[in-house]
């Protein structure tokens, strides 16, 4: 009898539907959300008001006396059990709660716990907490000079190689610095045709996970159980274990679905306070933050980006001069990882002979910023492409023919010096080109509705240096699961690495099952983030299939069997153990090789295992009375490798571009004193149905990855690269003004139309 | 959010008594779709609600009198109101704007009475009801009374409606020899509330036009009709100026305001757009039989 259907070829490339998703859309997937345990309190959070301010006192008592409130808890409660309360993967800058200062509003000051959650929340407005009020610092180029200072003292982390020389700066709110020296910028900005400068800013948005975070603490006789929303479980136990003091095996990190995360629930974040507290109250604790709450919890970067560049008047490109400030809020978060990963592809993929880049880290008195869906790249594409395009239509050379004289080739040195290998950012191009028809006549609509057309290429480098591990475990009946901490969060993961299973040991994908992350059971992966799964823990699975498969080979061997020859997995092991019984298990461990910038000149001949390249172009159509721009047509394209299952990939493609079109015309935290005035979803406005572009196309441009699995590499964010400067490419085609501040709004276009009609 | 009570009297007398109190935490609930996020938000919060559902079953039913005139239940919901041949055929405008009225699942739930007496300026149906010479039923305590709809609002999320107060019925004339339209604007996604709301009724006679009815709403603190503009086109000509005119005295008499939809300067803008806007495609769409 076979269980497993044999497939001897096809599971990678094949369109594969999801496997989770029956479950999912007939309510049967679990969630965290979901999860009860019995005698669980709830958690609700106090938060602060104040945007900087010393905390002078905090009055629990009414809110303790109410009845149905188990305890009220504050951070000097937490400093009693755990000394040093303070966490975050790049800085051990953020407390569990609130210590003497508070850095920015919605700060977690206190909580209260109760099995109401009714109850607990009410209790919550009864706490009263008095600052003493500080100068609060809001905006990025400010924070590089300002009096107010955000944290007395730097306290980096260390966890990450490259971070080390982070050392404990005072009286700065610089949390880092990057800087790159490549060439002569001097000499050649000196000797240039022409020199181009400007200004490009970016907002503050939020990722509106749909499910927001969620996490709940287990206390156990010596462990500690977290249920969580995450998408580094590895990283919550290695945390978890630091501030306990304990080794990490007695803390268990389980992981289901998760609806949605772009970054928003990675490393740390809800995990510490809820163990704290259940160590603290020896119950189950759980903490679900409403869709308002997210809003002071983790955000996307606002920047400002002053880019100069030196262009022949054949439209090169000789020097490019990069100065880039994050708005990191108020804790570090990854943001100094965002400064100098995303910071050295800053001169865009363009061919510079010569270019310097200074990119800083900054705290400010906002809501803490992290990785969002591009770890920093839109903000840089947003800026190097609008530039590219103003000089195009300064020298008056058509924005393809421009990128196409600059674009960096497969064999040039980056910025970096590493040489560029397996980056199709010439097809990306070309195939945006072609499905424009850019070289065709274009209408430009009459009247007071005007059309246009824009174009925009980026790309990323992947992080490094990072470790995944997985185990392919194959039973006795040849049936097959797959044991590994990537986090599905709907990006389709799980398919994906059971297709490379299946393909490796020549069985039906379908009848993978894959193990969800547990770190009692599934091994060690560094994080899902940065689209770097696809990559580092493809290969690490492929390993683990293959050495899986290697072992069935010595086995047969060791039974006599002729390779080739028509036997069953499963009569392997019948004829090895004598009934159905054993297990092969398969391991596979995967890091790239990486070498890390010279501190001084930021260079590094190895910078990324891989490069992400993505592109857009669209057409608009502006309303020239009302400033409301349409987009008629986009198209989006993007070198991924080879793709594993073509129809994710392209529902990657179009999500990631998308969630940029919110980014790009819609969304932006309002801030007043630092204050979100518009956190919840109606009244801050993600992308609806109707705001889909009318024609959407997604091509993936033929490529190959030689050192991915099976070809393939990250797609998660490549589409987000290109739309926002395509958008105000195309807005300043139709209508000749620029933008130079997302979003994109209609009173903006509106506003600068009126500047321009009275020049 | 403390517990709280929730009733369901079977009769609209019943709930009147239930609603004149002067505790401010009792509060009508009908479909609840603005209630519960002022709940959620933490700007009301109850001692009771008064569910309306099950009163009598006549006060959520559309009918048509004999005059032409539509009678629509106040309990009637906004997606019965917007799949009903009875309203099509009367006021074909209103089951229009419906379509980019919130969503489904809201339409499905909210009623029309509710969606009026919560008095929150961002509503697409007020400034269409209003332009097209609505009125409403109100019963209270003291009786009975008929309210046309550009009177119920008093100001920002205010109405007229005294203290037990309730809307039964929305009565909307014969629309014969008028054409409507209303122009909806959201300045960031699709289904944003507006930032602006503008609805006209021309009644053209010979190509002169013999009256109008101009609303503006979401821009300003209330549901506003524009009397002046009205007064230029009253006995003009249906030609551009015209409407030109219309639109520069309804920016002068409009007072928008500031929010994080736009500046009133911008709304101020869109709002003479909006009017030209309104008033040329009302005549182009020509007037109901």
């Amino acid at each position: 009898m076979t269980l497993v259907k044999p497939m001897p070829a096809g599971q990678v490339g094949r369109s594969v539907p999801r496997l989770e998703a029956r479950q999912k859309v007939t309510g049967r997937t679990d969630y965290t959300h979901n999860l009860t345990i019995p005698g669980m309190l709830h958690v609700k959070v106090f938060r602060s008001t104040t945007a900087h301010g010393r905390i002078v006192s905090i009055d629990t008592t009414a809110a303790g006396a109410l009845p149905g409130v188990h305890s009220v808890i504050t951070g000097e409660d937490i400093r009693k059990v755990v000394p040093e309360p303070y966490y975050g993967p790049a800085f051990h800058d953020q407390p569990v709660l609130a210590l003497d200062k508070v850095r920015h509003v919605g700060e977690p000051v206190a909580v209260v716990l109760a099995e109401d959650p009714y109850v607990a929340a009410e209790a919550v407005q009864l706490i009263v907490a008095e600052y003493e009020d500080l100068e609060p610092v809001f905006d990025e180029v400010e924070a590089m000079t300002s009096k107010a200072i955000v944290h007395d003292a730097l306290k980096p982390a260390g966890t990450f190689a490259d971070l080390k020389h982070v050392a404990a700066h005072r009286n700065t709110n610089i949390a880092l610095d990057y800087h790159l020296r490549r060439g002569d910028t001097s000499a050649a900005f000196a000797a240039a045709d022409h020199v181009y400068e400007h200004e490009f800013r970016s907002q503050q948005v939020m990722h509106t996970p749909l499910e927001p975070m969620v996490s709940l603490a287990e206390p156990g006789d010596g462990i500690m159980t977290i249920h969580t929303a995450s998408q580094s479980p590895s990283f919550v136990r290695t945390e978890i274990a630091r501030l306990f003091g304990w080794p990490e095996n007695r803390v268990r990190v389980k992981v289901p679905h998760l609806g949605g995360g772009f970054g928003a629930k990675l490393y740390i974040k809800l995990e510490a306070l809820v163990a704290c507290l259940a160590l603290m109250v020896r119950r189950p604790v759980k903490l679900s933050l409403t869709m308002e709450e997210q809003f002071y919890t983790i955000t996307k970067h606002a920047t400002t980006f002053r880019i100069k560049s030196a262009v022949t008047s054949n439209g090169v490109v000789t020097a490019r001069h990069c100065e880039v400030f994050w708005n990191g809020g108020a804790y570090a978060d990854i943001g100094p990882r965002v400064t100098q990963k995303s910071g050295f592809t800053a001169p865009g993929p363009y061919d510079i002979e010569n270019v310097s880049i200074d990119s800083y880290a900054l705290y400010t008195n906002r809501p803490p910023a992290g990785a969002l869906r591009g770890f920093g790249i839109p903000q840089l594409v947003w800026a190097y492409e609008s530039h590219t395009d103003l000089i195009a239509r300064d020298l008056g050379i058509d924005p393809l023919e421009l990128r196409r004289r600059n674009i960096l080739k497969d064999g040039r040195p980056h910025a970096t010096g590493t040489l560029m290998q397996d980056a199709a950012i010439e097809l990306v191009l070309e195939c945006i080109a072609e499905r424009m028809q850019w070289s065709a006549p274009f209408d430009r609509g009459t009247g007071t509705v005007l059309r246009g057309r824009g174009i925009a290429i980026g790309f990323k480098a992947s992080i490094s240096p990072t470790t995944s591990v997985a185990i392919v475990n194959i039973a006795a009946d040849g049936s097959t699961n797959l044991y590994m901490s990537t986090v599905d969060m709907g990006q389709g993961s799980d398919t994906a690495m059971a297709q490379i299973v299946a393909e490796t040991l020549g069985i039906e994908t379908e009848t993978i099952r894959v193990v969800r992350p547990d770190t009692d059971v599934t091994p060690y992966d560094m994080a899902t983030l940065g689209s770097r799964s696809t990559f580092h823990m493809g290969n690490a699975v492929k390993m683990a299939a293959t050495h899986a498969k290697e072992q069935l080979a010595e086995m047969a061997a060791s039974l006599g069997l002729t390779p080739g020859t028509n036997y069953q997995t499963s009569d392997l092991f019948k004829k090895k153990f004598g009934m159905q019984a054993g297990n092969v298990i398969g391991v596979g461990t995967f890091i790239p090789s990486y070498k890390s910038p010279d501190l001084a000149t930021g260079l590094s001949e190895n910078v990324t295992p891989f490069w992400m390249i993505g592109g857009t172009g669209v057409e608009v159509e502006v309303d020239t009375e009302t400033g409301h721009v349409r987009i008629l047509r986009m198209v989006n394209a993007a070198d991924l490798g080879r793709p594993l299952n073509p129809k994710i990939v392209e529902t990657q493609l179009s999500g990631a571009a998308v969630m940029q079109l919110g980014f790009t015309l819609t969304e932006k935290m309002e801030m007043d004193g630092g204050q979100v005035t518009n956190a919840s979803l109606a009244d801050y406005k993600i992308p609806g149905l109707h705001d889909v572009p009318l024609v959407m196309e997604n091509h993936i441009v033929q490529a190959n990855q030689h050192s991915g699995p099976y070809g393939a590499k990250g797609v998660g964010e490549s589409a987000t690269f290109g739309v926002s400067p395509a958008i105000a490419n195309a807005i300043h085609d139709a209508v000749g003004v620029r933008l130079t501040e997302l979003p994109l709004t209609p009173e903006a276009v509106f506003r600068a139309l009126h500047a321009a009609s009275k020049d | 959010m403390r517990d709280f009570e929730l009733v369901r009297p079977s009769s609209l007398a019943e709930a009147i008594a239930l609603l004149d109190t002067e505790d401010g935490g009792v509060r009508a609930f009908s479909g609840g779709t603005g209630l519960m996020l002022m709940m959620k938000t933490g700007v009301f919060t109850p001692t009771s609600l008064v569910r309306l559902d099950g009163i009598e079953p006549e006060h959520a039913a559309i009918g048509i009198d004999d005059d032409g005139s539509l009678r629509i239940g106040a309990l009637a919901t906004l997606s019965t109101v917007e799949h009903s041949p009875i309203v099509q055929k009367v006021a074909p405008l209103i089951p229009e704007a419906m379509k980019r009225l919130a969503n489904v699942r809201v339409r499905n739930a909210a009623r029309i009475g509710g969606n009026l007496a919560h008095g929150d300026p961002h509503m697409d149906l007020p400034p269409v009801l209003a332009a097209l010479h609505a009125s409403v039923r109100a019963v209270g305590p003291d009786g009975e009374r008929t309210i046309a709809v550009e009177d119920l609002f008093a100001g920002y999320y205010e109405t007229v409606l005294g203290r037990g107060e309730l809307l039964t019925q929305v009565i909307v004339p014969s629309q014969a020899g008028w054409a409507s339209v209303y122009h909806k604007c959201t300045t960031r996604s699709a289904d944003d509330w507006p930032a602006l709301g503008v609805a006209v009724s021309l009644r053209v006679v010979d190509g002169v036009i013999a009256d109008s009815r101009l609303m503006v709403s979401a821009a300003t603190e209330k549901l506003t009709r524009l009397v002046t503009a009205e007064a230029q086109l009253k006995g003009a000509e249906t030609k551009a100026e015209t409407f030109a005119r219309a639109a520069d005295a309804a920016v002068a008499e409009a007072e928008t305001i500031d929010d994080a939809r736009g500046s009133a300067e911008y709304k101020s803008s869109l709002l003479h757009v909006y009017v030209r806007r309104a008033l040329r495609d009302a005549l182009s769409r020509g007037a109901l039989q």
